[in-house]
């Protein structure tokens, strides 16, 4: 037997009193004197630093990486740019593991694979064999580099400090750079074995890893032995070779597609072509469909799968104990401990750690494969069939700045309305808490989310009339000279409101088309996508349209909308790349000096890799104009038919001189809603710059297909009577209130500035050039914040920044100008507010009283019809309806 | 690591205090040290008849169970609840929270059972190990 060997932490470990012990060949810290329950308690509040030094680190590199690497993984590597991680598995000829791996593309030809300690030896003579065939090297850098993980909610803000603030990674799992820390080169990457979902894995040189160790510990990291590494993992259902996967109880290798994973690690794309098993994984593939879809003959390739389950019985789980369920053998436990969780209090987003902790009984298993969360089984303990269930999973890593602790039996925190009582005293209750609703937000609060608008008296009568109560189909039929034929009767003043309503947005954006029966943006956003899917095909509609790709957008982190991405309205449409195994999507780079801006030069190069068909520009967390002249003259200038789209849901109502032009700037489609920046009513519009004589006309009627029938039957008339209304007050009133909307809003950047609060964006431009003031609050401080200013009056809405990632962390607040703007306020009412702001944030004060007050001055909405011959008449309507 | 006087111990670190014709059995600092944190115990239940050397429950940590033997002979009389709710109370103290008292099957007799002095000359040559 080999002596064991030490990692470059060897010494560290050993002062900080570590109990060693045998792992993988190596003596490692089991756990530190704090003891493994505080240890994995720590890296669920704080952060835990672990010495993964002891896992095997081969560097790949050669123009063959790539190949030699797709051939020897189970993953699609290709999809890996440089700089990002993937996790994958290497697969024996059979369908088993012979480990599993983390693989980190450091550059264009070069690869670092991290292997488990206890197989490197066998990884690494396995690989040096496939590797003969091509035209790449291995070399072994174990020794030559240490490997740190830091892990929890504070890791982030340790790292950063030791960076000075410096930018570490893409706030994305899987994310990679190269940094500086302590003026050393580290090669950090966002991965992690603890299902933190924030947590850091750091490559340094050897010599150079225990100065980083210090240095974090002493920034409040807490050292964290293996024990603790096994219990996070295991709570957060990860895999362990030897456990989930290698051989199992009998000896026999566990099928890939056993542990869950595998259809994230396991690709079959053509792009990634024959590798070594490949045939035996997708036979377990295919198993795997059939078991998802509830059907479990013709699955003798995947007989038992890896669950997750919980003890609610006697006793403590252990790897080897056999589970059966009402008395017949179902599998066995591969991985089972005690792990501990904290407590927590709130509900919902409000939810905290609190500093009771408890512990529970888990485990992992290899079930039969019909087995389903929820089912009851018995586990063999020391002889005694204790009770315990089978349950989807223990931890929800995915939504900052805590893994998520899910119980069996925690109850479900929002209960169903009460519906109980007298129907009469319901309705009475209904009108009296929508009264009190309604004045409570017009004429108390200070109204400052972005998206919202209050609408005009004359909107919201109109709004109420008997369309409202109608149907209004209608199609343009060729055979009448694109004339439209109403499905109904009685629809005649509609019509006249339709067609009034077209030109005015046709003038409003200087357009010559535009389709106004969608109700929603998305909606909008969907029917053009469906109608570029339409027209892509239009030569041969006798196959499965071909969908869109590649398509450029604004990242969800940086501001883009939700409606603009494959979760939204892209769904449908948009391809998947074989080379990537994802959505054919890229999105545009953000300026390195301010996020809330695009680099062009950046773009360029993508769009010339790329070659996008469509470009979706547009954001919901908007402060720059967007570069519309220049993607017109970089797609121009590269003879590209990309479609350049425009969502500009946020500042729909603000196109003009004081911020921009689509259309004279090059946007062939406008998208947006028509209640943010615009007046209202809530409905979307599609607005397009196509002639008759071009080809892409015929994708303007295709989207006019997909608005109508594609969307909507009926498309609520009502609310497009007032539209018309909201465009009148638009096109008469525009010019003073955009000017007045972008003054306010750097003034209120500036003021809100002044009073000692973090303005994100450009101080240069005041901050911002849209309707919107973003103000950081600090990380994931933004709901609570929110929800503190709505104590006060203050209706703000909580926003992740870029540096963030994803909304439950959200650390940052976003603020509109547009609807008190409405209601007459300028410099010196968003001077106050911004006071007011400023003392709820900074020094936790109560002033509902002072909003009140603010607000009482400011009641009736500007920029609409107020003459007296209106008026009279709206007052004539109100009485009569 | 403390070792009180006047109670009898198991070679595998249990503790046993005699008075009269009832014991009462516990695990020693020594066992509670080297099992690391303990997160799990399970004891018998009241009325439960045990003879000497029989498994009555187990203590587990995080990492391993550990089964616990009866020093003695004889019937469960009452089993310390608040050990099983809340089992740090064993790494606070070992000694001042008992697992359980039993009624003696037969008038005692130390037996193989060692003394003070003889588990502590066992604890010192186990941790030199």
């Amino acid at each position: 037997m080999d002596a064991l060997k030490r990692t470059i932490l060897y010494e560290e470990h050993l002062g900080l009193g570590a109990k060693m012990m045998d792992f993988g060949g190596y003596e490692m810290p089991v756990n530190y004197p704090s003891g493994i329950l505080e240890e994995h308690l720590n890296t669920r509040k704080n952060a835990g630093l672990f010495d993964i030094s002891h896992m095997g680190r081969f560097r790949v590199s050669g123009p063959g990486a790539l190949a030699f690497l797709q051939r020897c993984l189970s993953s699609n590597v290709s999809a890996l740019e440089a700089l990002q991680a993937q996790y994958a598995l290497i697969p024996d000829e059979d369908g088993g593991a012979l480990d599993d791996a983390y693989l980190y593309r450091l550059a264009e030809e070069e690869y670092l694979l991290v292997v488990n300690a206890s197989n490197a030896r066998k990884d690494w003579e396995h690989l040096s064999r496939m590797i003969a065939d091509f035209d790449a090297r291995m070399d072994d850098w174990t020794e030559d580099m240490g490997m740190i993980s830091l892990q929890g909610p504070e890791s982030k803000r340790m790292l950063l400090s030791l960076a000075e603030g410096a930018f570490l990674t893409e706030p994305v799992k899987n994310a990679m750079n190269r940094i500086r820390l302590e003026g050393k080169d580290v090669l950090i990457a966002k991965t992690g074995y603890t299902g933190e979902p924030i947590g850091y894995e750091l490559f340094a040189k050897a010599e150079e890893t225990p100065e980083l160790w210090r240095r974090l510990i002493a920034e409040g990291a807490k050292p964290t032995g293996l024990g603790a590494r096994d219990t996070l993992r295991l709570e957060a259902g990860l895999p362990l070779y030897g456990h989930e996967f290698g051989a199992d109880a009998e000896g026999k290798a566990i099928p890939i597609f056993s542990a869950p994973l595998a259809k994230f690690a396991v690709s079959f794309s053509e792009a990634k072509g024959e590798y070594i098993g490949r045939a035996k994984l997708l036979e377990q593939f295919k198993a795997f469909e059939r078991i998802v879809n509830g059907r479990f003959d013709g699955t003798d390739a995947l007989p038992r799968r890896i669950g997750t389950f919980a003890m609610t019985g006697k006793g403590v789980p252990r790897a080897g104990y056999g589970i059966t369920r009402n008395g017949e053998d179902v599998g066995y436990v591969t991985s089972g401990s005690v792990t501990p969780y904290y407590v927590t209090s709130g509900e919902g987003l409000a939810t905290t750690l609190t500093e009771e902790s408890r512990t529970r009984r888990i485990g992992l298993a290899l079930l039969r494969n019909d087995l389903q969360p929820g089912d009851e089984i018995e586990v063999d303990i020391r002889g005694k069939k204790e009770s315990a269930v089978v349950v989807r999973d223990h931890l929800r890593s995915i939504d900052p700045p805590f893994a998520r602790v899910i119980l069996p039996d925690a109850e479900k925190a929002e209960k169903p309305a009460d519906i109980s009582g007298d129907y009469r005293e319901k309705a009475l209750h209904l009108v009296r808490a929508g009264a009190e609703n309604h004045m409570w937000r017009q004429t108390e609060c200070l109204n400052l989310i972005p998206s919202e608008q209050t609408h005009s008296r004359g909107l919201r009568l109109l709004s109420i009339l008997d369309p409202s109560f109608r149907y209004g189909e209608h199609k343009k039929m060729k055979s009448f000279y694109d004339s439209d034929v109403f499905y109904y009767q009685g629809t005649k003043f509609l019509h006249q409101a339709e067609r009034l309503l077209t030109e005015e947005f046709k003038r409003y954006f200087g357009c010559r088309e535009a389709e106004i029966r969608a109700i929603s943006g998305q909606m909008s956003n969907a029917a053009v996508f469906s109608a570029l899917l339409d027209f892509k095909n239009r030569a041969n509609r006798k196959r499965d349209a071909v969908k869109l790709g590649y398509v450029l957008n604004h990242h969800i982190l940086y501001g883009g909308h939700l409606s603009a991405q494959p979760m939204g309205s892209l769904h449908d449409c948009i391809a998947v790349d074989p080379a990537t195994d994802k959505a054919a999507l890229v999105n545009f780079p953000p300026l390195a000096e301010n996020p809330y801006k695009t680099d062009l030069a950046k773009t360029e190069a993508i769009i010339e890799r790329y070659r996008p068909e469509l470009i979706i520009l547009g954001k919901s967390m908007t402060l720059h104009k967007e570069p519309v002249a220049e993607l017109r003259r970089i797609v121009d200038g590269l003879g590209l038919e990309t479609t350049l789209m425009y969502d500009m849901a946020h500042v729909l109502g603000l196109v003009g001189p004081y911020f921009q032009d689509p259309f004279a700037e090059g946007a062939e489609i406008v998208t947006g809603s028509t209640h943010k920046t615009f007046f209202g009513s809530q409905r979307g519009v599609i607005a397009a710059d196509y002639d008759e004589d071009e080809i892409k006309y015929e994708l303007w009627e295709s989207i006019e297909n997909r608005v109508f029938p594609g969307s909507v039957s009926n498309h609520h008339p009502g609310t497009l009577i007032a539209l018309l209304m909201a465009a009148y007050e638009m096109n008469c009133f525009r010019d003073e209130y955009q000017k007045n909307v972008i003054e306010n809003a750097k003034c209120f950047a500036r003021s809100l500035a002044e009073a000692g609060l973090d303005v994100a964006g450009d101080p240069s431009v005041s901050y911002t050039e849209t309707h919107q003031v973003i103000v950081k609050v600090g990380y994931a401080a933004g709901p609570e914040t929110a929800e503190r200013l709505e104590e006060n009056n203050i209706i703000v809405n909580y926003q992740a920044t870029p540096e963030e990632e994803g909304f439950t962390a959200a650390g940052a607040l976003r603020l509109g100008v547009a609807e008190m703007t409405r209601f007459g306020f300028g410099k010196d009412e968003f001077e106050r507010a911004a006071e007011l702001i400023a003392a709820v944030i900074k020094d936790g004060m109560a002033v509902k009283e002072d909003v009140k007050r603010l607000r009482s001055d400011f009641t009736d909405l500007r920029y609409c019809f107020t003459d007296e011959a209106l008026s009279a008449e709206l007052d004539r309507l109100a009485a009569a309806i | 690591m403390k070792i009180l006087d006047g109670l009898y111990y198991t070679r595998e670190h249990e503790w046993l205090k005699v008075e009269g014709e009832t014991a009462h059995i516990g695990i020693t600092d020594f066992a509670q040290h080297a099992l690391g944190d303990i997160a799990y115990v399970e004891l018998p239940e009241i009325g439960s008849e045990f003879a000497a050397g029989d498994v009555f429950g187990a203590i587990e940590s995080v990492k391993a169970v550990s089964e616990l033997f009866m020093p003695v002979s004889g019937t469960v009389t009452e089993r310390n609840d608040a050990v099983e709710e809340d089992p740090a109370l064993l790494k606070d103290d070992a000694f001042g929270n008992r697992l359980i008292t039993v009624s003696l099957k037969d008038p005692f007799a130390p037996g193989a059972l060692l003394d003070a002095a003889a588990y502590r000359e066992l604890t010192e040559k186990e941790s030199g190990e």
